[in-house]
């Protein structure tokens, strides 16, 4: 009974009902269940960069956009079959990634989350302007995806690619999480000097995180390319930064289950207000700013709290026992992620 | 020559004006190690309300300019209670991830009471926009009364600091809060004085520039990013680097807008932060840091 309601049980019923989905789904169900999926993707992401490892920067949404883009353009200009062009957009958005691993060995705190957030809209801004690659402002269209030589539609084919590669790259999220990596990354978050200090080595640790988030998001850039079979700026804007972070937060900072939980929380309210843009600023602003202040690690911790079996290593605690520091200019470097991990 | 002196006086005068949003991120980061992300909406809506009393309501300009400089400040004094004071304990990530929550609310509050995306509200030029010369250079009288408005809200802000007794409370708070504890001085209630003075520093810059351009919530992003460029290679915590950094983002940004291709002037200031932050992470003016552990 203990392990009734675990987080495993959770996962089992969650990817096993969007298994079957299609069998009695309408298309807009399949299409937001993809969202769903790409989310989590995402939400993961930007997880073990900012919950994990403690880095916070603001370039997620551009990662996503690159790995769109890489997937689409690798298809539309060199002529490349989809099944070569998305990994090959995923891994040019972690090339990015880690490329931004080395101003982040210099800069942090405040500095690393303004470059990044000027680099996201640096991407942004290529995306429009350089129109010899990206065809500009207007985006392009895609070819929906041909899954030939097995007996699927595109959509049915496209929803399934989705769920295998969400599923995997949840596991991987989380089998890496309980290993060596995960428990250099919380060093990392909980001191960077301490973890030196133990033989951390941070420039690798660093890079690493960068790499593993850039991964996620440009592989959820891919897969969103036969979701909409369109690639515009616009997907990859300002509002995707929030709603990533706001995903997460939810969620809880530093929790695989909380960051598929906020991913699938926040994108069936995406959809309620799909035609309200600034109610979903509102929203979405309003939801970050709560959780931030009421409930800081997010909803995982009422799940924490109530069901028995809910257990998650390396999560922060409670709250109950956090190192009070008041930004002041003793410590400048050492106000962020003080909290004592479990 | 025509073209030089042209881009000259326009980086002249929009960099005063990110010199003014500069000024207020730089202020609020002295006394609280923080940047306000949600400064440049704090700039947007001190800009429309200018514009609801100038525009709509037809109070004259000056009246207009003051009361919309209060409003920042108000709306600045809340960010502070709602996104700073609460979290302050908790840490860098918290603040910065509650400020970009707030700055989103403004953005759709703003969306909805002055019209959804692609409305560009326009406001009516100050002075009469004949060019006047000055042995063979030309200026805008427009400009000139820009770069002289923003020139007297910096005076104003020396003398503030200077002289009042607010200004010497945030000076020695953002010096420091425990000493300034010590000698009776409410470090909470600096910090939100402090919020409130930055934002009206963003308000000013937006009422003085929104004659020249065109208001929009989207707005506040976009100078955002300029303010903090100037604030970043001025040397983040330094106010006459603030100044220094945000007429040069000004003059790069129009010479590149003019000598290379237009569409340039909007990246320059990304470049600019990314040059900053990688080259010269101490600023032009800032003083050497010590990391400390």
């Amino acid at each position: 009974m203990k392990h009734l309601f675990g987080s495993r049980n959770f996962l089992i019923v969650l990817f096993g009902t969007l298994a079957v989905l299609p069998i009695f789904a309408n298309q807009y169900t399949l299409f937001v269940s993809n969202l769903v999926m790409m989310y989590i993707i995402l939400a993961l992401g930007l997880n073990l960069l900012i919950g994990y490892a403690g880095q916070l920067a603001f370039a997620n949404a551009a990662m996503f956009g690159i790995g769109a883009y890489g997937c689409g353009l690798l298809q539309v200009k060199l002529g490349m079959p989809f099944f070569v062009a998305a990994p090959g957009g995923a891994v040019i958005a972690m090339a990015v990634g880690t490329l931004m691993a080395f101003p982040a060995l210099r800069l942090s705190g405040i500095y690393l989350a303004l470059a990044t957030l000027a680099f996201a809209q640096a991407t942004q801004w290529a995306m429009l302007h350089w129109e010899a690659v990206t065809f500009g402002a207007g985006g392009f269209a895609l070819e929906p995806l041909d899954f030939s030589p097995l007996p699927v539609s595109s959509a049915i084919g496209t929803f399934y690619m989705t769920w295998a590669v969400s599923l995997g790259l949840l596991l991987f999220a989380s089998f890496a999480m309980r290993s060596r990596i995960g428990r250099a990354f919380v060093a990392m978050r909980d001191g960077e000097i301490a973890a030196e200090a133990l033989g951390i080595d941070l420039l690798k640790y660093k890079a690493m995180a960068f790499a593993i988030s850039g991964f996620y998001a440009g592989a959820a850039g891919a897969l969103f390319v036969p979701i909409l079979d369109f690639v515009s700026p616009e997907s990859f804007d300002l509002f995707q930064m929030i709603l990533h972070k706001s995903m997460v937060v939810v969620g809880g900072l530093g929790s695989i289950m909380g960051s598929v939980i906020g991913a699938t929380l926040l994108v069936f309210l995406l959809e309620v207000l799909r035609d309200f843009k600034s109610t979903q600023e509102i929203a979405f602003g309003a939801l970050l700013l709560g959780f931030v202040l009421f409930q800081p690690k997010g909803v995982v911790t009422f799940i924490r709290r109530w069901v028995p079996g809910w257990n998650e290593p390396l999560h922060y605690t409670d709250g109950t026992k956090q190192t009070k520091q008041a930004a002041s200019t003793d410590e400048p470097v050492a106000t962020e992620a003080s909290e004592e991990r479990t | 020559m025509m073209m030089f002196s042209y881009l000259t006086a326009t980086g002249i005068t929009t960099g005063a004006l990110y010199a003014l949003v500069a000024l207020g991120i730089v202020v609020v980061y002295k006394a609280t190690e923080v940047v306000n992300l949600a400064h440049g909406d704090l700039f947007m809506i001190g800009g429309f309300f200018a514009y609801t009393l100038h525009v709509m309501w037809g109070i004259p300009y000056i009246p207009s300019l003051l009361l919309a400089v209060a409003g920042s400040f108000l709306v600045g004094i809340v960010t502070d209670r709602i996104a700073y004071r609460p979290l302050m304990s908790q840490g860098l990530v918290s603040v910065l991830l509650a400020t970009i929550g707030f700055s989103f609310m403004l953005k759709g509050i703003a969306r909805i009471v002055w019209g959804g995306k692609g409305d560009y509200l326009p406001f009516p030029p100050l002075v009469a926009p004949e060019p006047i010369q000055f042995g063979g250079i030309m200026i805008l009288s427009q400009h000139l009364v820009v770069v002289a408005g923003a020139v007297l809200v910096m005076i104003c802000f020396a003398v503030f600091f200077k002289t009042t007794r607010a200004g010497k409370w945030m000076q020695a708070t953002a010096d420091n809060p425990k000493a300034a504890t010590l000698v009776g001085i409410r470090v909470s209630r600096v910090y939100m004085y402090t919020f409130g003075v930055g934002a009206a520093a963003a308000g000013a810059a937006a009422v003085l520039m929104a004659p020249l351009t065109l208001l929009y919530p989207d707005i506040g992003f976009t100078l955002f990013i300029k303010g903090f460029a100037a604030a970043a290679l001025g040397g983040l915590g330094s106010i006459p680097g603030a100044i220094l950094g945000g007429f040069l983002v000004g003059l790069i940004e129009q010479f590149a807008g003019g000598y290379i291709d237009t569409s340039v002037q909007d990246v320059s200031a990304f470049v600019v932060i990314m040059f900053a932050m990688v080259f010269l992470p101490n600023g032009l003016l800032g003083l050497r840091g010590v990391r400390k552990v």
